[in-house]
């Protein structure tokens, strides 16, 4: 076994990986991450919302339903498709570029990983299933079919998520002389981080998904407007996910803020650079960006004015997290999520109103409001990218929080950096690829409505033409 | 049995599933780059299309398994091949998007190309680090890395193409069927005259290549007299021999490199329960597109609407 070898050439310092190298594994590692989690988030929500539009069809029978359910099909499947593979790639990562990580700490969370690959195989088996099996099943029987494929997708996302928890609250082992005893995976899994976490990201990943589907449809309505066409496609299709982003958003809201106080408690550090809180003292001020208000962040956090919190000078200066990509992340995606949570609101109050006064016509369809829930597929992506960043730099420099340093974990192999090289490059035409074939895809389905406005087209009938 | 031989069988399992059903996939991908026939690439599209993704889960099986139950030779397998598995996981990415894309947009030419060669590189690469492990080599650019890269993309070619066999008939396609039947026969004689000498220049002496060559030499005879199904079993027979021989011939004795039976405890129940609903799931994918109403030949590309 050259295991003992490769632990001695790293203890004898000649196997330590050069500084670029161990740049080029950390933005690897983020890139790749951060590329897959847009994918694994489409991969929990529309399939959720695919299974919502297909309900719907069984149950009307209308044939705008059944094609909106037809077309997220198809767009899940190729969405899955990528994010199964860039999600594979990620297994591979860790290995590849973090062996220290996975020699000591793999069997601490290996069950997590077992567990999800179960739900994964539960979804990559339905998935199949659901997306081939349209003419070999009744419509019950197909609908059936896709329940667990959302379930699973929630599972799998939930197992990833606990791992990701525990390195910010390692439980479930002990250490001694550098030796892992006493694994107990459960525990692990069950760290105190993992409800919040799972269910900030749950959360994420159906804005995302939400958010992004009716970007494209609020788009396709805009352009309706323009050619003074009502299409009854385009208004479903965009209020179905933009009820789901909207649905979620207030709840992110509350789930965030119990995440922030959650670390607060937990990883002072993270905190303090979120907050740009440099000194500790007590009655610290809330700063954002220039504004600054007096002992507002300590009466926030601790419902009093003069509570004291800490700030990054009470971290020893080797485990500083880089301060200013933490909090600019963190500002960044506090705005975009209240950005999201007014769109969200504009849209319930129309809703109500509407129903009030029991009248198509009202504020959803606003330009203005269809201008933005454009963007807000965009934001929703950013926002949660930003919160991925705030999470895993503010952990810095640690891999397994108080633990192990991410420079302890990362590979001794020479040239890591040539890796990221290959990596960018096929991921920009994996990107590039991936949207052009969905651009064809919606092309290839644009309603055949005449161009020619329609006399007041009743709603039953508009949009169903294809 | 310790936790560690149950964890070792696991994984070989999970390899044997992964080469039988993925690395077939892998194979239809080399065919389908091979062969310009625009009906033999219908065929292992519709044969694929349900299925590669399950396919490909067992990768991840192998993968996660070893990590939790043997750590140290997941860290240093790993980080020591990360030139070639590296290349790989991006095989296997370029492979399974350029899968769906060429489906999406028929248009655009070179996905189905990309797909050809990624589905090349991919066991390539694979099947050398392997051989380089069970060797105990250093290096997958060394003879008997070339040698077991270059072995695994054929032993994955002819599995291929004795599954495709059947599948083209089942389309109604006979002329296809026959096609595969040619690829089948040649590269099966081309894995024997592959396998059996690079064994015995390895030093292989195991048992296990009399199984894999009798198998073959059966698979032979069955596909020169049309049994398309039985051929099915004794090929995956000959193929995950081959496997079996090379694990065999490391040797691993990982009892001091297996995590604590703790951790690897909730990984067997976990997969327990897990295999009460994947066992009957999975058969039920592969008997649903196998036996389902076969579609007539000229309509298998649009499956899946």
């Amino acid at each position: 076994m050259s295991t003992v070898a490769l632990l001695t050439g790293a203890l004898d310092g000649g196997g330590a990986a050069s500084p670029a190298d161990f740049m080029a594994a950390r933005q690897q590692m983020a890139f790749t991450l951060g590329f897959h989690i847009v994918f694994a988030s489409i991969g929990i929500g529309l399939p959720a919302l695919t299974l919502l539009a297909e309900w719907r069809s069984l149950r009307t029978g209308d044939p705008v339903y059944a094609e909106l359910a037809r077309r997220w099909m198809k767009a899940a499947g190729v969405l899955f498709a990528v994010g199964a593979v860039s999600g594979t790639v990620l297994s591979f990562e860790m290995g590849t570029l973090w062996p220290g990580f996975m020699d000591t700490y793999g069997q601490v969370f290996g069950a997590a990983f077992a567990l999800e690959g179960i739900a994964f195989f539960i979804e990559a088996i339905f998935m199949g299933v659901y997306l081939y099996g349209w003419d070999r099943l009744t419509p019950r029987a197909h609908f059936i079919v896709g329940v667990p494929i959302v379930v699973a997708g929630l599972m799998s996302a939930t197992f990833v998520l606990t791992v990701n928890s525990w390195m910010n609250q390692p439980r479930g082992f002990k250490l001694v002389d550098g030796e892992v005893t006493d694994v107990d995976p459960l525990a692990a899994m069950f760290n105190p981080a993992t409800p919040v976490q799972a269910a900030h990201l749950i959360l994420a990943s159906l804005m995302v998904c939400g958010f992004l589907v009716a970007s494209v449809y609020a788009v396709g309505l805009l352009r309706d407007r323009r050619a003074g066409r009502d299409d009854r496609y385009n208004r479903l299709g965009f209020a179905i996910p933009f009820s789901l982003g909207a649905v979620c958003a207030p709840l992110q809201v509350l789930v965030g803020d119990f995440a922030v106080r959650f670390v607060a408690d937990s990883q002072p550090a993270k905190f303090a650079a979120m907050e740009g809180i440099e000194h500790t003292r007590a009655g610290q001020p809330f700063k954002f960006a220039v504004f600054e208000i007096p002992n507002a962040l300590s009466l926030m956090l601790r419902y009093d004015a003069h509570a004291t919190l800490r700030g990054m000078d009470s971290v020893p200066a080797g485990e500083r997290p880089p301060a200013e990509v933490v909090r600019v992340a963190f500002e960044l995606m506090i705005v975009l999520g209240v950005l999201l949570l007014a769109l969200a609101a504009w849209w319930g109050l129309a809703w109500y109103l509407r129903r009030r006064r029991a009248a198509r016509a009202g504020l959803p369809w606003h330009p203005w409001f269809l201008r933005a829930a454009a963007l807000s597929g965009a934001a929703a992506v950013i926002a949660m990218e930003a919160g991925w960043t705030v999470t895993e730099v503010g952990r810095q420099p640690w891999i397994v929080y108080g633990v192990m340093r991410t420079e302890e974990a990362v590979s001794p192999e020479p040239g890591l950096r040539f890796g990221l090289y290959v990596v960018l490059v096929v991921y920009a035409f994996l990107a590039f690829a991936t949207v052009s074939v969905l651009r064809r895809m919606r092309h290839e389905y644009e309603p055949a409505v005449p161009d020619a406005p329609a006399p007041e087209p009743s709603p039953e009938k508009t949009g169903a033409a294809s | 049995m310790t936790h560690a031989d149950v964890a070792l069988g696991l994984i070989l399992t999970g390899l044997s599933a992964y080469l039988l059903f993925g690395g077939a996939d892998f194979g239809a991908g080399l065919w389908h780059l091979v062969s310009r026939r625009r009906r033999d690439q219908e065929v292992i599209e519709h044969a694929m299309g349900p299925l590669w993704e399950a396919n490909h889960v067992w990768l991840i099986f192998v993968v996660v398994m070893t990590w939790t139950a043997f750590p140290p030779v997941f860290a240093d397998v790993m980080s020591a091949h990360w030139v070639p598995l590296s290349l790989a996981v991006l095989g296997i990415v370029a492979r399974g998007s350029t899968f769906v894309f060429a489906k999406a947009d028929p248009d655009q030419r070179w996905y189905p190309w990309l797909f050809g060669v990624s589905s090349v590189l991919t066991p390539y690469c694979l099947g050398s680090v392997a051989t380089v492990v069970a060797t105990g080599g250093s290096s997958w650019l060394s003879a008997a890395g070339t040698y077991g890269g270059v072995l695994t993309t054929a032993l994955c070619a002819y599995l291929a193409a004795v599954y495709l066999i059947w599948d083209a008939r089942r389309l109604g396609d006979t002329t296809a069927s026959l096609r595969f039947r040619g690829y089948a026969l040649i590269s099966g004689a081309a894995v024997g005259l592959l396998a059996l000498p690079g064994a015995a220049a390895l030093g292989v002496r195991s048992p296990l290549i009399l199984l894999s060559a009798a198998s073959g030499a059966l698979s032979l005879a069955l596909l020169i007299r049309r049994a398309y199904l039985s051929v099915r079993v004794t090929a995956g027979l000959a193929v995950a021999s081959v496997l079996w021989g090379a694990a065999d011939m490391a040797g691993l004795d990982l009892d001091a490199a297996a995590a604590h039976p703790a951790a690897l405890d909730v990984v067997f129940v976990a997969l327990g329960a897990g295999a009460l609903i994947l066992v009957p799931s999975l058969a039920w994918l592969y008997v649903l597109f196998q036996r389902g109403p076969g579609r007539p030949a000229g309509t298998a590309a649009d499956t899946g609407r």
